[in-house]
């Protein structure tokens, strides 16, 4: 039986120093190697890399104890596992977490190219003996992570509103976790892509911004619905900060620019991706970056994870809540005067340009659209969740979308392009429509030029 | 298993295993459970065909008890700076006191150890604890290399080194 916990020394497991393991083959000869990586799976578990064919491995399969000594990156306290190879994982959560997580190692020790991740080697492990040698004290943990997210989550459940919710979490994040560079993106399943609706910290807010499901470490932790945690800046192009090139794919080439750069930092060393989730599906990823190498650890990462799902919860309460209300009863709208605005859509990709300059696109793009005809039409200026949810020209891409996120996003933008028109909350689940100009509106059936 | 014939280990190996490299070694008992410790420096002796290293007693129970009842023993030497990796097997391998020299020869090897780790950002008090024991647990494992694999991370891991 195990004295140590498993969890108790994982930060000896993140490679700092790296580990070394020693096997032995059949006919009882010992093999020792240097390990690239080493993987908390569970208490009772743990992964190692496989990248090549080499001795350990053939040593393994032959013979499956192995010898393992990890050390801690600052008190240089050692624990020696024995442990016992189970099975190889060549695809699923650990084996994604554990290839982005390799990216990093690569680039940073010059390894790129070289190490490619073959499987994850899984095994339990049998015990754990300190090394009886002195060690530095452990420094002091740099926050109570405990308390820094029962302050964010008391946030949390104050927000009367999503908008609320996405603001006040960042800002929890940045002042109790000291994470000042994070966003919250929503999961479009219909369209395998993710768009940000809140974020922190950087120069322009990319609300709006796109990323494919599968792409980089945020659409990889969406894909496998796991977390995904990188300690250093990775030249690997699998994580780079793919933007959605679609406009490209469907033969818009010369097509007026539609795309909203993702937000982000130039020299992003720690990368930490937690799947937003409630009731069994993803509702989107919380995401958090530092400038800094391995400023994420496992502690920030489960802190994360429980923060996220606490998300989740409440996100999905908030899109229930906003829907309850009855239909706006119809007001009288003011109508301005001067100059009329043209707003152009294109109807190829739902998106709305305001005088020739690119709004927004796809299923906020048809809101806003649908909106702006009733206003022309019929004077209307007030709107309700429920009615938006219901209206055939919105065809939300099924009934769990997450409207309320998209009108969060609308909103931004509109108040990112300081627009004639604004959308403003009117109570629950209510919406009006401020139209400071006089609206002209152009429907092009073809792609934008 | 390759036959028993030393494997010569030319100056400037010789030089590389004696350098500011991490030395690991690997044991396995009776029931072919492996045992494994951490080195504190390296000598080359013999005419370049023995190879003698040094660990701590307290820290390497187990692999001293492997060594005592099979003699078989790997040993990896690696450079954190360039990742160049040598590993060396033997079937000889027995546990000595220190003789002269051995002490002045560890002392050299953790602070060349040290300075090197230090000017790749490790911190040279965690690095020393790496290497560190109190001198009375050192122990000298000397053996007869007879096979030899450069380990450098890459597809040619693994591969008997090639002799000069």
């Amino acid at each position: 039986m195990n004295t140590i916990r498993l969890d108790l020394i994982r930060e000896s497991l993140e490679g700092t120093i790296p580990g070394i393991v020693a096997t032995c083959s059949a006919d009882g000869m010992p093999n020792v190697a240097y390990l690239s990586q080493t993987e908390y799976v569970d208490q009772r578990h743990i992964a190692l890399s496989y990248q090549f064919f080499n001795t350990t491995r053939r040593n393994v399969l032959e013979n499956p104890h192995a010898r393992l000594i990890v050390t801690h990156p600052q008190s240089a306290e050692r624990h020696r596992l024995l442990i016992r190879y189970l099975r190889t994982e060549t695809a699923g959560p650990l084996f994604e977490r554990m290839r982005a997580k390799l990216a990093g190692i690569a680039s940073h020790t010059g390894m790129s190219g070289v190490f490619r991740l073959l499987g994850s080697d899984v095994y339990a492990v049998l015990d754990i003996e300190r090394v009886p040698a002195a060690a530095l004290p452990a420094a002091p943990p740099r926050r109570s992570l405990l308390a820094a997210l029962r302050a964010t989550t008391d946030t949390m459940a104050a927000a009367a509103d999503l908008e609320t919710l996405l603001t006040d979490t960042l800002a929890a994040l940045k002042r109790h976790f000291g994470m000042g560079h994070a966003m919250v993106l929503m999961l479009d399943a219909a369209h395998e892509k993710l768009y940000t609706v809140a974020s922190l910290g950087y120069e322009r807010s990319g609300v709006g911004s796109e990323i494919r499901v599968g792409d980089g470490v945020i659409g990889m932790a969406a894909r496998h619905a796991t977390p995904i945690r990188i300690g250093h800046m990775t030249l690997d192009a699998a994580y780079g900060r793919a933007i959605r090139a679609e406009a490209l794919d469907g033969g818009l080439a010369g097509a007026l620019e539609t795309e909203i750069p993702l937000p982000g930092l130039p020299e992003s060393r720690s990368q930490l991706a937690v799947p937003v989730r409630a009731a069994g599906r993803l509702l989107g990823i919380l995401y958090a970056e530092s400038a800094q190498d391995l400023r994420f650890g496992y502690d920030e990462e489960d802190a994360l994870a429980a923060l996220a799902a606490q998300l989740g919860a409440a996100v999905l309460h908030h899109q229930h809540a906003a829907d309850t209300h009855d239909d706006a009863a119809p007001t009288e709208p003011v109508m301005p005067a001067g100059t009329p605005v043209e707003v152009r859509r294109y109807a190829e990709n739902d998106s709305v340009f305001l005088d020739g300059e690119y709004l927004i696109k796809g299923v906020a793009g048809t809101i806003l659209w649908a909106m702006l005809h009733d206003y022309t039409d019929r004077g209307r200026v007030r709107f309700s969740n429920r009615e938006l949810r219901l209206d055939p020209r919105i065809r939300l891409p099924d009934l769990s979308d997450n409207l309320e996120a998209r009108l969060i996003l609308l909103r931004r933008r509109l108040d990112e392009h300081d627009a004639c028109v604004r959308l403003v909350s009117a109570g629950r689940g209510l919406l009006r429509l401020e139209v400071r100009r006089p609206l002209r509106l152009v429907e092009v059936a073809g792609p934008p030029r | 298993m390759n036959p028993p014939q030393a494997v010569r280990i030319d100056d400037e190996l010789a030089r590389f295993i004696g350098g500011e490299v991490s030395i690991s070694v690997g044991s396995c008992d009776a029931a072919r459970l492996p045992n494994l410790t951490r080195g504190f420096g390296c000598r080359v002796c013999d005419g370049h065909e023995r190879i003698r290293i040094f660990v701590s007693r307290a820290q390497s129970r187990a692999v001293l008890a492997d060594l005592a009842t099979n003699r078989r023993i790997a040993v990896v030497f690696t450079l954190p700076a360039t990742h160049r990796t040598v590993q060396f097997k033997g079937t000889d391998a027995r546990v000595l006191s220190l003789a002269d020299g051995d002490l002045e020869c560890v002392r050299r090897y953790r602070e060349g150890f040290v300075a090197h780790l230090a000017a790749l950002g490790f911190g040279a008090d965690t690095v020393a604890h790496m290497v560190g024991c109190p001198d009375d647990e050192l122990a000298a494992i000397e053996f007869t290399p007879d096979a030899a694999f450069t380990q450098t991370p890459g597809p040619r891991a693994g591969q008997p080194l090639r002799q000069p």
